[in-house]
C-alpha cells in the first residue's frame, strides 16, 4: 500500500489529537500576531462611541451557552465599552435555555469593576418567551411585556425604569446572537420602530448579516471570535477572544493543510487508477 | 492569581471532568460519556420548568391577577394549560384553539416582518446605480450586487426548466452561490474551532491554575 | 366545530396583528387589542415550552418502569430534571406563592437557594454543569470538521474547487497570522477580500436567498391566516 493509501484510511482519532494539539501549542508558546480591524467592527465602535454620555442602551444576551466561546467577550467587551462612557444599560435575552441566567452572571461580573449599581445603572429584564411578540410590545410598553425584572422587582421600583418606558428613551439596540432573533431585531426594531441596530454574531451567522449592514439594516457587525477579537482592541480591553487568536490561526493553517494534503492524495490515486 | 477556595478548585474539578468524560467519545464512546450526556438532557429540559414558573406563571399570571386585579390574564392562562391536551391523544382537539392563536397570532407578525423588514429593505438595497460615479472598484461592487441577486433568485426558481436565457442566469448564478458559500464555509470552520479553543483555554488556565495552586 | 373553530380564532389573531401594522395605536382600539394580543402570546408561548419537558419525563420515566436497555442513564436524566426544576419552582420568599406554608415547614435561611436568581442551586446548576456541557457538545463539532476537512472536502469539478478556494481564502483572511500572510502579497488584498467576496457575492447570494426565504416565510403565514394551511393542528 502505497503512502497516499495509507493517509487515505488514516484513524481519525489521529486528526482529531491533531486539532487539539494546533489548540493547545500556540496556547502554550504565545505569538500574538496583532489583531487588524475590519470597517464594519469600527462601525460598530463608533456608532455606540458617537453615543452621549448616559444615554439609555438595550444591550440583549441572545446566545446559548454553547456560543458563549464567541459571544461572552463581545458581551464582556460592549459592557465594558458602554460602561466607560457611563451608559445605562437594559439587558434581556430571548433564549429560554440559559439566557436569562448567562445576562445575570456576566452583568454582574462586569458590573463590580465599575463599580455600578443594579436599578440605577443596569437592569437585567429577564426572558418572555415568543421573541416577535417582546420585540413588537416593547414599542407599545416595556412594562406591558416584563411587568418585573428577572428576580421579580416591579419595574416601577427601579430608578432606571422610571424614565425607560418604550424604544422612544432607548438609543441603540446591541445584539449579542448566535441565531435568528438578531434578523429579527433588525426586520421589527429597526424597520418598523426606527431604533438603531448593532450586532456582535457566531461566525456561522456573519456571513448572512453583511446583507443587513450594506443595506443600511444594520450599524456595524462583529463575526465571531475575530470580531470580538476586535472590539476587545477597540474597547482597549484584550480579553479571552485576543487570547484565542493565536489558536485560531494554527488550526485554521492545519484545516488548510488537511484540505490540501487530503485533496493531493484524492488527485494522485485516482490518476493511478486511470493508469 | 489569588488563592482559590476549596468550592472554586471543585466547581472548576467538576467542570473539567464533564468536559473530559464528553471529549472521551472522540476516542470511543463510554460510559462516563453516556452518563454525561444523560445529565445534560435532563438539566436542559428541567431549566425550562423553572424559567417558565419564575417568568410566565408567577410574574405575568399570579402577581398581576392577585396584586393588580387583572383578571382577564386567566383567559391565556387558560389557553396556556389546554396545550397541554395535546400529550393525551383522545383529548388532543382541545388544545387545536391555543394553537391556533398561537400560530395565527405568530403568522400576522411574520407576514408583516418578512414583507416590510426584509423583502422590500434588501430589494432596494439591489437596486444600486452601475454608475455610482466612484471609480472602477464602486462599479464593479454594483455590478456584482446586481448580477448576483438576481442570477442567485433565478438559481432558486424551480417552477420553470432551466433552459435557455433562464438556464445561462441560473449557471452564473450556481457560480455567485459556490463563492457565497465557500465564505460561509471558512466562517463555520472558525466558528466551530472557536468553540473547542473556549474548552482547551478553560482545561489549561482553570483547570490548570488549580492543579498548580494544589500541587 | 373541532375545526371550524380553532380556524377562525387563527384568522382573528392574525388578521389582528396585520391590520395593526397599519392603523396608529394612539387614535383606534385596535391599537390597545394588538398589544393585549401579544401579552397573551407571549403567556401562551411559555406554556408551549413545558410541553416538551412533559413528553420528556414521561419517555422516561416509561423506560425506567419498564428497566429497558440503558434504564440507569434514563434515571439520571429524570433525577436531573428534577434535581433543576424543583429548587427552581420553590417559592423565594415568605410573601413568594407558598411561601407562608412552605416556611413554616422548611428553615428560611433556605431562601436565597431557592428560586432562579443568582447563587441559587438552579443557577449553580446551569452555570457548573450544564453550560460547560452544553460548550464542550458543540465545541466537538471543531473535531469533526477537522476529519471532515481531511476526508470528504473534494475539489471534484469547477464549482467545488471554487468553493473550496473561496474558504480558504477567507479562512486565512479571518485569522492574524493568516492575514499577515496574505498581505505579504499585496497590502490590500486583506481590504479587498473583505470588499468583493464577503461585501460583493456574499452580500449578493445572501440577499437573494433572504429575499426568496422572506417569500416562503409570507406565503406561508398568509396560509395558516387563512386557514389553509392546518397541519399545525394535528389529527
Amino acid at each position: 500500500m502505497d503512502i497516499w493509501q495509507k493517509l487515505n484510511e488514516l484513524d481519525r482519532r489521529w486528526i482529531y489529537f491533531l486539532m487539539f494539539l494546533s489548540i493547545l501549542f500556540p496556547t502554550i508558546f504565545v505569538i500574538k500576531f496583532p489583531v487588524e480591524l475590519t470597517p464594519e467592527a469600527e462601525q460598530l465602535y463608533n456608532a455606540v462611541e458617537a453615543l452621549p454620555d448616559s444615554s439609555v442602551v438595550m444591550l440583549t444576551f441572545d446566545y446559548y451557552a454553547s456560543a458563549m466561546a464567541e459571544t461572552e467577550p463581545m458581551s464582556i467587551a460592549a459592557l465594558r465599552h458602554m460602561w466607560r462612557k457611563n451608559m445605562k444599560i437594559v439587558t434581556l435575552t430571548n433564549i429560554p435555555l440559559g439566557g436569562p441566567t448567562i445576562a445575570e452572571r456576566i452583568t454582574r461580573q462586569v458590573a463590580k469593576e465599575f463599580g455600578k449599581v443594579y436599578g440605577v445603572d443596569y437592569v437585567n429584564l429577564g426572558y418572555k418567551a415568543n421573541y416577535v411578540a417582546v420585540m413588537h410590545g416593547l414599542a407599545g410598553s416595556i412594562e406591558s411585556i416584563f411587568p418585573t425584572d428577572y428576580s421579580g422587582t416591579r419595574l416601577s421600583e427601579l430608578p432606571l425604569m422610571q424614565k425607560v418606558k418604550t424604544y422612544a428613551d432607548i438609543k441603540f439596540l446591541y445584539c449579542v446572537a448566535d441565531n435568528a432573533t438578531a434578523d429579527y431585531w433588525i426586520s421589527i426594531v429597526n424597520a418598523q420602530y426606527g431604533l438603531p441596530v448593532g450586532a456582535g454574531v457566531t461566525a456561522v451567522m456573519a456571513p448572512k448579516m453583511y446583507a443587513f449592514v450594506e443595506a443600511g439594516q444594520m450599524t456595524g457587525l462583529l463575526g465571531g471570535m475575530k470580531g470580538a477579537a476586535e472590539y476587545e482592541k477597540l474597547v482597549g480591553a484584550p480579553g479571552s477572544a485576543t487570547r484565542g487568536m493565536d489558536a485560531q490561526s494554527m488550526a485554521h493553517f492545519l484545516i488548510i493543510f488537511l484540505v490540501m494534503v487530503g485533496n493531493l492524495g484524492f488527485f494522485l490515486t485516482k490518476k493511478k487508477r486511470k493508469v | 492569581m489569588e488563592s482559590l477556595s476549596f468550592i472554586e478548585h471543585f466547581q472548576i474539578w467538576l467542570r473539567a471532568y464533564l468536559i473530559l468524560s464528553l471529549f472521551s467519545f472522540m476516542y470511543k464512546d463510554n460510559r462516563f460519556y453516556k452518563l454525561s450526556e444523560h445529565i445534560f438532557a435532563g438539566l436542559s429540559a428541567g431549566y425550562y420548568v423553572g424559567l417558565i414558573w419564575q417568568t410566565v406563571i408567577i410574574q405575568q399570571l399570579i402577581n398581576p391577577i392577585y396584586d393588580d386585579g387583572r383578571w382577564w390574564l386567566i383567559l391565556p392562562g387558560i389557553l396556556g394549560v389546554l396545550m397541554f391536551a395535546r400529550l393525551i391523544p383522545k383529548w388532543s382537539w382541545i388544545s387545536r384553539t391555543s394553537l391556533a392563536f398561537y400560530m395565527g397570532s405568530t403568522a400576522g407578525i411574520y407576514l408583516i416582518t418578512n414583507l416590510h423588514g426584509f423583502i422590500l429593505p434588501q430589494a432596494v438595497s439591489s437596486m444600486v446605480s452601475l454608475n455610482p460615479g466612484n471609480g472602477f472598484g464602486a462599479t464593479l461592487l454594483a455590478l456584482i450586487i446586481v448580477i448576483g441577486v438576481i442570477s442567485t433568485l433565478i438559481y432558486f426558481y424551480f417552477s420553470k426548466e432551466h433552459t435557455g436565457f433562464l438556464g445561462v442566469t441560473a449557471r452564473v448564478g450556481i457560480w455567485f452561490i459556490m463563492i457565497s458559500f465557500g465564505a460561509h464555509f471558512g466562517y463555520t470552520v472558525m466558528a466551530r474551532v472557536s468553540l473547542l479553543i473556549g474548552r482547551v483555554h478553560f482545561l489549561y488556565f482553570d483547570w490548570g491554575e488549580s492543579i498548580r495552586q494544589i500541587l | 366545530m373541532k375545526t371550524t373553530i380553532p380556524i377562525i380564532v387563527a384568522f382573528l389573531a392574525g388578521a389582528l396583528l396585520v391590520v395593526s401594522f397599519f392603523i396608529n395605536p394612539d387614535k383606534i382600539f385596535i391599537g390597545d387589542a394588538s398589544e393585549v394580543a401579544r401579552i397573551w402570546m407571549t403567556i401562551i408561548s411559555g406554556f408551549a415550552l413545558v410541553l416538551g419537558v412533559v413528553s420528556i419525563v414521561r419517555v422516561n420515566a416509561r423506560a425506567v418502569k419498564r428497566k429497558s436497555e440503558g434504564w440507569f442513564y434514563k434515571l439520571m436524566t429524570l433525577l436531573s430534571v428534577f434535581a433543576i426544576a424543583i429548587p427552581g419552582i420553590l417559592p423565594i420568599t415568605k410573601t413568594s406563592v407558598g411561601g407562608s406554608i412552605f416556611y413554616s415547614i422548611f428553615p428560611e435561611s433556605w431562601s436565597p437557594l431557592l428560586g432562579t436568581g443568582a447563587n441559587s442551586i438552579y443557577d449553580w446548576l446551569f452555570n457548573y454543569i450544564d453550560a460547560p456541557m452544553m460548550e464542550t457538545m458543540f465545541a466537538m463539532l471543531a473535531f469533526y470538521i477537522a476529519s471532515a476537512a481531511y476526508r470528504a472536502f473534494r475539489a471534484r469539478n469547477a464549482e467545488a474547487t471554487l468553493l473550496l478556494l473561496t474558504a480558504l481564502l477567507v479562512m486565512l483572511w479571518r485569522v492574524p497570522m493568516g492575514e499577515a500572510f496574505l498581505r505579504l502579497f499585496s497590502d490590500n488584498l486583506p481590504g479587498y477580500i473583505n470588499t468583493y467576496v464577503m461585501g460583493g457575492f456574499n452580500v449578493a447570494v445572501q440577499r437573494g436567498i433572504i429575499i426568496g426565504a422572506a417569500l416562503g416565510a409570507a406565503s406561508m403565514s398568509l396560509r395558516i391566516i387563512l386557514g389553509i394551511e392546518r397541519t399545525y393542528m394535528g389529527r
